[in-house]
């Protein structure tokens, strides 16, 4: 369907493009000349008001990030991150296959509380990382693996944002998803971590090694040195097993508190300092975010959103299960929430004619899918970054078997939908 | 002065100027709407009367008494609990510029949510203002957001787990229309629902009323959702508005799905509670280019594809469907809705007059209705 909207994002996408490529901005800034120019062309002038409101869509999400990465970088400081590095090796070296899955449940674990992959990186990432690489795996296969496990936990229960964000926009009440969500989730994880791993795992030699190990801090400061992460589990999980038992004070400042914990929990070091750091490493990715949220609110001003939104919903029926697992993913360019709410909502209408619970749990994984894909690519950029890796095009190359696997998995579960009820619900 | 330097003293001019520019926009939403109250109107109060924790408070909304002097029931009118739908505000405003009750009484509020009015949805590119020309000259209305303003209930949880343990996106958390029975130690939004829930209680409204509008993709539109005390009423609407050629689609409150008004308005007190909607493209996911027009026409061309490609629950054409045509399908159901709770419960009579028919609505406009602003 030809139509006015289709020039606008084609104006919009290649000022990003010469933005970015030619005169290599920063994508932030690239998003936000492409959301500029888009208001341009469709005769909005600049509308400041609309440029900031959608760019401050994602100050939670900026807040979390920031602070989250300040309590990365406390408990590398504070040798807790050694610490459970050296355990974890010296435990579970003779069973290689069983450490790398349970080195996923790890990053899940976060993800399955907050139903961010972001914050399953930032934690669980942050502490399976080393031994990943003490193990033997290249930088960008655990990057890939953390990046991977931290979608799932996204997607897997007992807290799913996207379902719920699909579930909110048809009035799905959030009950039965646990059983859909963890067929979803869990034998994938399982698979993406064996797949990832299996070559690393059959030359893993605990003796070569053993003696490289970093230093374990456990003697010196005993449990007090998990205070941290055991504070800031405590916080998130009271959120959600007893959200009455005090005030909601969020997730920024549960990593705060638990950051500022981790000060007197181990081995000495400079907060502000660290905090600056921190801050420093995640600015790229809050200025993507900011360019994001003026991207969508300028493509929804102009209708290039509904433009997207109609074409593939005017799919064919054999292409729609095609295009619902490339665009959702894809859409996660811009924000995996942002295409659960944009594209989920009317995909789950168009497909109510099979088991919604169901298909909104896969829609739901599959909108998870999204925060792999670049530029905005939270988890995975996030995991690249915590490994050391610079170039995230590195990582994206592993995630994108299982990746696809992942997509494929979500479709057949929409395509048996009501078989599965039956089973499941 | 260092190239670097100058480039973050302009930099931080431009911010100054954004932020100064942006601010004095979002400061302007926050100003309230004016509305006359019309000669029916008998008396004025506020949310706080019947929940007094919230006076002082922004989202402390106005509530219109339209009273007669012969005894009857109580009708109640709720529009503005989602300030993105704006027909049902805009039928209450004219309840409370035009009606004049001879029988029984109507308690109305026109901005459930005021603190929804404060701000718009980021990422939805939405108007802040609409705009009707009048004989009297130009009237504006604030549209603002589905939900309470952040800068008044902030932050949200990740979920949103409401009264009844049940799981829900941690937005839904300044959902109006998810927070029932209210909660007087809740959140900011809870505690409004719990301000709204007071005044059906003590007035012992017989009928409760809750206007919406939905975006035409979603099944449960142009519809009456009712309780089950509201379904025997809502049943013999339903036919006599088919009389009118007004489809309605009507539904049964689900019970599994909690906290809005007319399943907790049931549960919770003695009134018949309705639920009902119009058709909006302004806050569906199909629309097309986002703006006042949109909000008044429902022209889009989106939704003309979208119809024919049989996604959408309500027929759309290039007419679109005009504010008019939604504002009038509420009042019509109003009207519609009252006389019959008068056949089936004599003793709980309400009757009024000068609310224009929906074809007077369609023929001369909406503004035409609209009082003059002294």
């Amino acid at each position: 369907m030809l139509s006015i909207e289709l020039l606008y994002f084609v104006v919009m996408v290649g000022v990003f493009a010469v933005s970015c490529f030619r005169f290599k901005l920063p994508v932030g800034v690239a998003m936000a000349l492409s959301a500029i120019s888009g208001c341009l062309v469709a005769g909005f002038g600049i509308p400041i008001r609309h440029l900031v409101e959608g760019g401050l869509n994602y100050l939670n999400t900026i807040l979390v990030i920031s602070t989250a990465m300040i309590f990365m970088k406390v408990v590398q400081y504070n040798g807790m991150m050694d610490t459970v590095t050296r355990w974890l090796i010296e435990k579970y070296y003779s069973k290689p296959a069983l450490l790398i899955i349970g080195l996923s449940f790890i990053v899940v674990f976060p993800g399955m509380i907050t139903g961010s992959s972001t914050a399953a990186v930032l934690t669980g990432g942050v502490l399976v990382s080393p031994v990943l690489i003490y193990i033997g795996f290249p930088k960008e296969i655990t990057a890939a693996v953390v990046a991977m496990a931290a979608v799932f936990g996204e997607a897997a229960p007992p807290v799913n944002v996207n379902a719920l964000i699909i579930g909110g926009g048809i009035d799905l009440p959030y009950i039965g998803f646990t059983l859909p969500l963890l067929l979803l989730t869990i034998p994938l994880i399982i698979f993406t971590s064996l797949f990832l791993g299996k070559k690393y795992l059959k030359v893993f030699n605990y003796e070569k090694i053993k003696d490289d190990l970093p230093t374990s801090y456990l003697s010196d400061f005993g449990i007090w040195l998990f205070l941290p992460i055991i504070i800031l589990f405590i916080l998130m999980i009271r959120e959600t097993f007893l959200p009455k038992l005090f005030p909601t004070l969020g997730m920024p400042i549960y990593f705060l508190i638990s950051a500022l914990v981790g000060l007197f929990s181990g081995k000495k070091f400079n907060f502000l300092k660290i905090a600056q750091e921190a801050v420093h490493d995640a600015l790229p990715v809050l200025g993507i975010l900011v360019g994001v949220g003026m991207f969508i609110q300028v493509m929804t001003l102009t209708g290039v959103r509904g433009y997207i939104v109609i074409n593939c919903l005017s799919l064919p029926a054999y292409l729609l299960y095609l295009g619902i697992a490339v665009s959702i993913p894809a859409f996660g360019a811009v924000s995996a929430y942002g295409s659960a709410s944009v594209l989920g909502v009317p995909f789950a209408l168009a497909l109510l004619e099979s088991n919604p619970v169901i298909t909104v749990a896969a829609l739901s994984q599959l909108s998870a899918l999204g925060d792999l894909v670049p530029p905005t690519a939270l988890a995975g950029i996030f995991a690249a970054q915590v490994v050391g890796e610079k170039n995230y095009f590195k990582v994206l190359k592993y995630c994108l078997i299982p990746a696809v696997i992942t997509a494929a998995w979500s479709i057949v579960v929409i395509i048996f939908a009501n078989t599965l009820a039956k089973i499941l619900l | 002065m260092k190239k670097n330097q100058k480039i973050a003293i302009y930099i931080l001019i431009l911010t100054a100027i954004v932020i100064i520019l942006s601010a004095l926009e979002f400061v302007d939403q926050w100003k309230s709407d004016f509305i006359v109250a019309g000669s029916g109107v008998t008396r004025m109060a506020k949310l706080s009367d019947y929940y007094p924790e919230l006076r002082g408070k922004y989202c402390d909304t106005d509530i219109y008494f339209l009273e007669s002097n012969e005894p009857g029931g109580t009708v109640f009118v709720l529009g503005g609990t989602h300030p993105n739908e704006p027909s049902g505000m805009l039928s209450v405003v004219l309840l409370i510029e035009n009606a004049v009750v001879t029988k029984g009484r109507m308690i109305v509020i026109q901005q459930a949510n005021l603190s929804g009015y404060s701000h718009n949805d980021p990422q939805e590119g939405s108007p802040r203002k609409i705009h009707f020309n009048t004989p009297y000259g130009r009237r504006e209305f604030r549209y603002g957001s589905r939900a309470t303003n952040p800068i008044h209930q902030w932050p949200d949880p990740d979920i949103y787990i409401n009264q009844f343990g049940q799981s829900l996106s941690g937005s839904e958390t300044r959902n109006l229309n998810r927070g029932y029975p209210g909660d007087p130690e809740g959140n900011y939004t809870e505690k409004i629902c719990y301000g709204i829930l007071e005044v059906i209680k003590k007035e012992e409204c017989d009928l409760s009323i809750d206007l919406h509008e939905a975006s035409p993709e979603y099944p449960v539109i142009n519809a009456i959702v009712a309780h089950e005390r509201a379904i025997d009423l809502a049943s013999i609407a339903v036919l006599d508005l088919q009389m009118e050629d007004l489809d309605y689609n009507l539904e049964i409150s689900p019970p599994s799905f909690r906290g809005l008004t007319h399943r907790e308005w049931g549960d919770y007190s003695d009134t018949m509670a309705i639920l009902m909607e119009s058709a909006n493209a302004s806050q569906g996911r199909i629309r097309g280019r986002t703006d006042e027009a949109l909000v008044l026409t429902g022209k889009d061309k989106m939704y003309v594809k979208a119809a024919e490609l049989g996604r959408l629950y309500v027929p759309y054409d290039e007419k679109g469907h005009p504010i008019e045509e939604r504002v009038g399908r509420h009042l019509t159901a109003i009207g519609v809705l009252v006389e019959n709770m008068s056949l089936l419960f004599p003793d709980e009579t309400v009757e009024y007059y000068g609310i224009p028919s929906y074809q007077e609505l369609l023929q001369y406009g909406y503004g035409n209705y609209l009082q003059p602003v002294k």
